[in-house]
């Protein structure tokens, strides 16, 4: 309609515009569409490359809690991967054979989650008084203490070994005459649908929050704070929930992680780089969007674990590289593209790469 | 234009009634604050009825605003009180706060009693320790087990195919046999041994408990040679990490809840609880949420209207969407209210200076505050619009809503106020009718200096 209106441009530019339109619009249903799909068209999804896209997913899960917190709530938090691995750690001691427990997943998954959420509210009460740098170093610390702490309760978590094997959802329960937890243990194809459920579950519960009561409080305490309390909101109770909120999602990815992998590999999987690396994927995407927290995570994470993964061995069978030198080799550049990438992105596009609406129309206003 | 009062009957009742007992609305009594050395507010005493406009006056520099930020819970006052409706503006300590700091303390216990008995060790010895030995789990089992890590009590232990028997926290290998069954006898009989010396008058060590160990079991040669100060220590159990434990628990707990109402005093009159209480106000330097549409801005401001919690927010619960509904309407009728309904979907932070003014007073307005407190509204306005501003002012007024401005542009106080107060360095020096301050000659001194 809109197209139509102008001076009649050419039929393939209407449509390219009415295809742009959509993009716009519905990007979160074209893409879950094209992901859906993608399974059954691309068959080495079936294989490694699948549980590749499943990581991706489930880093993306994180990304978004995270985004809660430097995003919406403007708290910088450098320890997210903590709450990861207490949400991996948890999945693992409720659901392997070696503890009584033996839950389900459904049910390990509900539990590690809210005790992420626990752990973040426990962190956060004595904590959220501080400001900025303070509260970054506090997360900071946080992070490692889990990290030497899950290393440490060697009986608990089986110290490096991790514990493992952390059973598959849906083990023991056959449906339709498919035994469900053989089936994703075999078919990466399940974990694929499983982590793409749950994260479009995350998004859309992201998309409400940000649009109700709370999500306009951590937004109007990230703007100011004074004149937040001054309207009444708790500055420290909304920052609390926002503590709370950004753990929980991080729980869950985690959880995910640990069914994936079917073991919490060893605590430096919880480490300060992937704190970071998830911090960089929201920044680098555009603090406090949904689909630039997902592209960031894309880029950054698919870069790591699908693409530098692909180029080596396509570098290696086209016997580019005989003598082994690290110079030749893509992943030996990794860090450097990953440095030279968050440079361009602050150069040229600094609000991230799709900024939020409410930046967007920041700069807007700055360049009018 | 009528809005809908946000605020309780109870409270409207409580109004009506500080109002008819001839109580003012805010009564500030010998307010003084310090910073330091120097006195921004001194001995301050202001009267606010219920239902009238009051402007606060003065020199750049008299400490209005220092005392606008102590009514409005920014800062602390160094002497004196406010009261609202009649009491203070602090939050009463409940039951909730109380229940609050013991869980809290109680928490912080459990994490240093964990951290004082080996939470790492004890996890052993309760949860695993029956794993290993294929018996099923059970909560009376954990319990026994949980009793036995304190008092040391023996236990089956599993390794490379042997069995041993070892102390509950598996840091004692006292023998190690081929099969199940005799690693139990001889833990019974080990068992026996230690509670003889435990319960056993006087508990002077008895050596033959270990001789009659060693002469059921002869030619054993995997009996590994079990010490008597070994057999001592765990006849003596872990009586250590016990104390360790319950101090660690009392320490703890005293901490957690001695911490939490610490935090409770310091926050008691923040800006939130004044705000809650019903008073609201504008900032002098334009304080809007810049990033967030105007609509959204005054939505903020209607924040505690809507009712639900998170699952109400993440499920859209019907609640939670009636409560949000009835937020935006009320926030358009406030933007309708200051004439700004046209741009609700504009960012506030792109709105002309004049539209940034009144787009805080209808948020302000949106709390359903009972008094509002107007930080020079007038600011940087040109005649006309502050012509406009006045009406504003007196609109509020007109819905029940009383007011406390200060202002610099004498022809908006002299139009509005019922009463002035005039503040000079941090002193009232005049209170009246605007026509009586105008009057007034230490009025015109402080303004005009001694010699005008």
């Amino acid at each position: 309609m809109h197209s139509s209106a102008s001076s009649t441009p050419p039929a393939s530019a209407s449509r390219r515009l009415q295809l742009a339109s959509l993009l716009r619009e519905r990007w979160d249903l074209v893409a879950l569409g094209l992901l859906a799909i993608a399974p059954l068209v691309i068959p080495a999804l079936g294989g490694a490359l699948g549980g590749q896209v499943t990581t991706l997913f489930i880093y993306c899960i994180l990304a978004l809690g995270l985004n809660v917190m430097v995003g919406y709530t403007g708290l910088v938090h450098l320890g997210i991967a903590a709450f990861f691995g207490i949400g991996a750690y948890s999945m693992a001691i409720l659901t392997v054979p070696m503890y009584p427990f033996q839950m389900g997943f459904a049910a390990a998954a509900v539990i590690s989650t809210l005790l992420a959420a626990g752990v973040g509210l426990a962190l956060g009460a004595p904590t959220l008084r501080l400001r900025g740098d303070y509260l970054a170093i506090v997360t900071l610390g946080f992070g490692e203490v889990v990290k030497v702490t899950l290393r440490n309760l060697e009986q608990i978590t089986g110290g490096m070994k991790g514990l493992n094997p952390v059973p598959p959802p849906g083990a023991g329960v056959t449906l339709g005459g498919v035994d469900l937890g053989m089936a994703f243990a075999i078919d990466p194809r399940y974990f694929y649908y499983l982590s793409l459920i749950v994260l479009a579950g995350v998004v859309v519960a992201m998309r409400r929050l940000e649009n109700s009561r709370l999500g306009r409080a951590w937004v109007a305490v990230r703007e100011d704070e004074l004149a937040a309390s001054a309207m009444g909101i708790s500055a420290t109770r909304v920052k609390l929930s926002a503590f709370a909120m950004s753990s929980a999602v991080a729980g869950l990815a985690g959880c995910l992680y640990a069914a994936s992998l079917s073991t919490t590999a060893d605590p430096n999987a919880y480490d300060f780089n992937r704190s970071i690396m998830m911090l960089c994927a929201v920044i680098l995407g555009g603090l406090g969007s949904i689909p630039g927290t997902l592209l960031g995570v894309a880029i950054l994470v698919g870069f790591d674990t699908v693409l530098a993964p692909w180029a080596d061995s396509w570098i290696q069978q086209m016997n580019i590289n005989p003598t082994g030198s690290s110079l030749l080799s893509f992943s030996g550049w990794r860090l450097a593209l990953f440095g030279l990438a968050l440079v361009l992105v602050m150069r040229f596009r600094p609000a991230g790469l799709v900024p939020s609406r409410r930046l967007a129309a920041e700069l807007h206003e700055g360049q009018t | 234009m009528k809005l809908k009062p946000l605020f309780s009957k109870a409270a409207n009742a409580a109004a009506i009634r500080a109002a008819s007992s001839g109580t003012p609305l805010l009564d500030v009594d010998r307010l003084s604050v310090r910073f330091g050395g120097l006195v921004a507010v001194s001995e301050l005493d202001l009267d606010v009825a219920q239902g009238s406009i009051v402007s606060l006056i003065g020199p750049n520099g008299a400490g209005k605003t220092t005392a606008f930020n102590c009514i409005s819970g920014i800062y602390a006052p160094s002497a004196g009180s406010v009261r609202f409706e009649g009491r203070r503006l602090e939050r009463s300590f409940a039951a909730s706060t109380f229940w609050g700091a013991m869980g809290v303390g109680l928490l912080t216990g459990l994490l240093f009693a964990a951290a004082a008995v080996d939470v790492d060790r004890l996890w052993l010895a309760v949860i695993k320790r029956g794993m290993i030995t294929g018996e099923p789990f059970t909560i009376a089992g954990a319990q026994a087990r949980l009793r036995g890590y304190f008092r040391a009590e023996l236990a089956i232990d599993q390794m490379a195919g042997k069995w041993r028997v070892v102390s509950a926290d598996g840091l004692d290998v006292l023998a190690i046999k081929r099969n199940l069954a005799d690693a139990n006898s001889l833990r019974d009989d080990l068992q026996a041994a230690v509670t003889a010396r435990r319960t056993g008058p006087g508990t002077v060590p008895d050596t033959s408990d270990l001789a009659d160990v060693a002469q059921k079991i002869p030619g054993q040669s995997s009996v590994l040679p079990v010490k008597e100060d070994v057999l001592d220590r765990l006849a003596a159990g872990k009586a250590r990490i016990r104390r360790r434990g319950w101090l660690g628990l009392f320490a703890g707990w005293i901490l957690g809840t001695a911490g939490t109402i610490a935090v409770w005093q310091r926050g008691r009159r923040s800006a939130h609880v004044v705000a809650q209480a019903g008073i609201s106000r504008t900032f002098q330097n334009i304080r809007l949420f810049s990033t967030m549409t105007v609509l959204e801005n005054v939505l903020v401001g209607l924040d505690r209207s809507i009712p639900g919690g998170v699952f109400g927010m993440l499920f859209r619960s019907p609640t939670n969407r009636r409560g949000e509904k009835a937020a935006r309407e009320q926030a358009i009728e406030a933007l309708k209210f200051v004439g700004l309904a046209a741009e609700g979907n504009r960012i506030a932070g792109q709105l002309p200076y004049g539209d940034q003014r009144r787009l805080e007073i209808a948020r302000a307005v949106a709390t359903g505050a009972r008094l509002i407190l107007l930080d020079e509204p007038a600011a940087g306005m040109n005649p006309s619009e502050t012509g406009e501003l006045a009406g504003l002012v007196e609109r509020i007024r007109d819905r029940g809503v009383t007011v406390l401005l200060i202002e610099h542009h004498m022809n908006v106080v002299m139009r509005v106020s019922d009463r002035v107060a005039v503040l000079d360095h941090g002193v009232k020096i005049a209170e009246g009718t605007p026509a009586e301050v105008k009057r007034n000659e230490k009025v015109i001194e402080a303004y005009l200096g001694p010699d005008a």
